[in-house]
Order: structure tokens, then C-alpha cells, then sequence
């Protein structure tokens, strides 16, 4: 898989996690309730793990993910690493929060077990583009309209290796 | 492998030289050499990275639910700690027990007309006439709506045996959930009683299963029956000690409200 590819997937990923983690900041602030199929998000949303010093989890994550997309503009190493950073933290959070639904707070909320498993698939997709492109040529070029248009410090920038 | 013709025209095999030895240039090997040069691996960086956010947001999120920065109050415990302060309650009823006028309030704890009125109006009911002695309100919970309105009401009641009920009213109001979700946990309730200053939180909480709350449940019960309340919030307003009047509110702001109430006063 180009790293191309990876960072459509990460953009495609991240945007569908914008729009989840988006709905959940909004209907916090908007004090709405959550259109919640199963039952337990109001549990969930209402619980004392809802907030991390008075900051929704639903805000840092949708920060998060943003973060994520905007590393995808850009094939450099910096962005690579910084998106697989972020996305794994992510992933390590949603498994705590799965952990806090499950045994602390007793409910589960679908929105937020949805935006968990995107954040767990969008952590690998993050995590590949950190292998080394088997076609250099066509990976590393940058994305078309993107924040990396400029020419990017490709890992074949070493293919002459000294003799 | 190769042959070739010799010079008396017999064909000669032969061993052609071994290739010569090329370095790979892979792309591991490629990352490697990158490796080697930066000194740590991009995943390492990841991976480090990964770490240290993951562990500053869960840290964060312990500290955070376990009081190290909010105290462990639910919302609105300082504006109501506030709005409530130097008030006088009793049991159901807060505000001057020889106050003018009474107002009985009928909600459902799950009721979201109910949480309206209490955002709404309720503060500037009780800063405009309840604080100055001119009105008390006498608090009287149903539980039409399902379970998590009885578990509630149960939580008032428990606080208004230690005359802090309209703290936890109020408190859940504000914290109101989507009907019947679940939302009225143990966490919550427990939460919502460490947010009232004073209120003994343990007794508060054995408290919601005793027998006197449970008469208060029944006497509620019955006088909203009595008073034909089929609807909340609903409201009746008369002399203290008097007859009461159901009102027909149009609107849950506190305008038609504090008109009434004034015309009361006046007349």
C-alpha cells in the first residue's frame, strides 16, 4: 500500500470520526440529549469520565482527529510520525474508556463505542504509513492540493547509497 | 550457466563470473540507513509519542473524575450552592415558612418541561421573591415517567431529610438525562450529594430506601392526585396555610410567573 493511499484512508477516517466526535461535542454543548439506539449514552455522557477538568472527551477527540487529518496533508516524516502518535494515543484511550463503560461506569454509549473502534482502525492505517513504501515513486508524491505540495524530504532521497 | 563455441567448434561450457555483489537498496534497507543516521526509528518516535499522550489523557481523566480539579461536583453545583445559600429549607419546602405565599411545584425528575422551568425560571423565582420572604416553594415530586424518576425523587427526598432537598433538585435537573437511559447511576447520585455543602453524603444515601422517604413518596402520590396533576410541571399558588389555586402557566419563562406572584402580593 503507497503512502498515498494511507493518507486518503487516515483522511477518510479521520473525517468520519470528525463527524462523530463532532455530534457528541455538540449535543454536550448544546445540552441536547443523544440520539442513542441501545440506551446508556445519557449514562455516559452524564458520568464523571464525560470530562477531563471540565474539557468533554468528545472536544479532545474531535481535536485529536483533526490533528490526524491534518498529518495527512502531508507525507513528510514529521507528519508520519505525529499522526501514528496521536492515532495510537487515541486507540489507548478508547480502550480505557471501552474499560470505564464496562466496569466503572456500568452503561455503554454506541457513539462513543462507534468513535472507538474508528479511532482503533484509524491508529493502524496511521501506524502503516510509518512502514517504508515499496514504491517510492508513487507514494511519497504530495497530495494534490495539500499542505505538502512542496517537495517532500522522500525516504528514496538516500537511493544512492555510497558505494 | 552459458556456453560458447571453442576454437575446434566443440561447445565448451563454462562458469560465467559471479555478479558482481550489489548492495541492496530496499526499502527497509533504505529506513535502516535513515535509522542509523537519525538514531531512532520513526515508529519509535511514534510509539514514544503514542505514550506519552496516551498517559497524560488517562492520567488526566483519573485525576479529573476522582476530584484532583472539579472537585468532584456535578454541573451546576457552585451556581446552586450559590443561588441556595442562607435560604431556609425544610424538608420539602424552602424559603420563609411565614412567607406570604406558597408555591407548589409538581415535577417528574425526568420530566424536560420540568428541567426548563428549573433553568429558566426557578433561579429568578428564588432570587426575586423567595430570598426576600415573600414566597416559599414547597417542592412535590412524581414518578409517572418511569424508574429513573423514582430513583431520583428517592435522592431529593433523601436530601430533604436533611432540609437540603432543593439543592438535589435542582442539581439533577440540571444533569437531567434522556428519559429512562439509565442515567440516574449511583455515581450521579452520589456525585450530586458530595455537590451540596453540608449534607452528610453516607446518610443521604442510606437514606433513599428508608421508610421515610418512602411515606414522603406515598404522600407526594397522593397529593397530586388530590390536586388532579396530570401534567408537569405543575403549579399551585395561594395564601401560606391557605387554599391553594392551580395555576394554567402558558409559558415556563418566569414572566407570567412573577406577574402573578405580583398581583398576589399587591392584592
Amino acid at each position: 500500500v503507497t503512502d498515498r493511499r494511507l493518507r486518503v484512508a487516515v483522511a477518510a477516517i479521520s473525517s468520519l470520526g470528525i463527524a462523530v466526535a463532532g455530534y457528541l461535542t455538540y449535543v454536550r454543548f448544546a445540552g441536547s440529549a443523544v440520539v442513542c439506539p441501545t440506551g446508556g449514552c445519557a449514562t455516559v455522557q452524564n458520568s464523571e469520565y464525560a470530562d477531563v477538568f471540565g474539557i468533554p472527551v468528545a472536544l479532545l477527540g474531535l481535536g485529536a482527529y483533526l490533528a490526524v487529518l491534518a498529518t495527512a496533508l502531508s507525507g513528510s516524516d514529521a507528519a508520519r510520525a505525529l499522526g501514528a502518535a496521536v492515532a495510537g494515543a487515541g486507540a489507548a484511550i478508547a480502550i480505557y474508556l471501552v474499560y470505564l463503560q464496562a466496569a466503572v461506569i456500568g452503561a455503554f454509549c454506541t457513539w462513543c463505542l462507534a468513535n472507538d473502534a474508528i479511532v482503533v482502525v484509524l491508529a493502524v492505517a496511521a501506524a502503516l504509513r510509518l512502514r517504508p513504501s515499496p514504491h517510492p515513486d508513487r507514494g511519497d508524491a504530495p497530495m494534490a492540493g495539500g499542505a505538502g505540495s512542496e517537495r517532500m524530504p522522500a525516504w528514496n532521497d538516500s537511493s544512492s547509497p555510497p558505494a | 550457466m552459458g556456453a560458447r563455441l571453442g576454437h575446434d567448434g566443440a561447445v565448451a561450457r563454462t562458469t560465467p563470473p559471479p555478479p558482481k555483489p550489489r548492495r541492496s537498496t530496499g526499502p527497509k534497507r533504505r529506513e535502516a540507513e535513515r535509522t542509523a543516521r537519525r538514531g531512532v526509528p520513526l515508529w519509535g518516535w511514534a510509539a514514544l509519542g503514542a505514550g506519552v499522550i496516551a498517559a497524560v489523557v488517562i492520567g488526566a481523566s483519573l485525576l479529573s473524575a476522582r476530584g484532583g480539579g472539579g472537585g468532584g461536583e456535578v454541573a451546576g453545583a457552585e451556581e446552586t450552592a450559590a443561588l441556595l445559600e442562607g435560604i431556609p429549607q425544610s424538608g420539602p419546602a424552602l424559603g420563609d415558612p411565614d412567607a406570604p405565599l406558597t408555591l407548589v411545584e409538581f415535577a417528574d425528575m425526568q420530566c424536560p418541561f420540568c428541567a426548563r422551568w428549573s433553568d429558566q425560571s426557578f433561579a429568578r423565582i428564588v432570587q426575586d421573591y423567595v430570598r426576600p420572604g415573600r414566597l416559599r416553594i414547597v417542592f412535590s415530586g412524581m414518578t409517572f415517567l418511569g424508574q429513573d424518576s423514582l430513583k431520583a425523587l428517592r435522592a431529593v427526598e433523601a436530601a430533604g431529610r436533611q432540609d437540603r432537598l432543593f439543592h438535589v433538585f435542582h442539581l439533577l435537573m440540571e444533569n437531567q438525562g434522556r428519559e429512562n437511559s439509565g442515567w440516574v447511576t449511583d455515581e450521579l447520585i452520589r456525585s450530586t450529594f458530595e455537590s451540596v455543602p453540608g449534607l452528610d453524603v453516607d446518610r443521604a444515601l442510606a437514606d433513599m430506601d428508608s421508610a421515610a422517604v418512602n411515606d414522603r413518596l406515598a404522600e407526594t402520590e397522593s397529593a397530586a392526585a388530590e390536586a388532579g396533576i396530570n401534567a408537569t410541571p405543575s403549579f399551585q399558588l395561594g395564601e401560606t396555610g391557605g387554599a391553594l389555586d392551580r395555576l394554567q402557566l402558558q409559558s415556563l419563562e418566569p414572566d407570567e410567573l412573577s406577574a402573578i406572584i405580583d398581583a398576589r402580593l399587591e392584592g
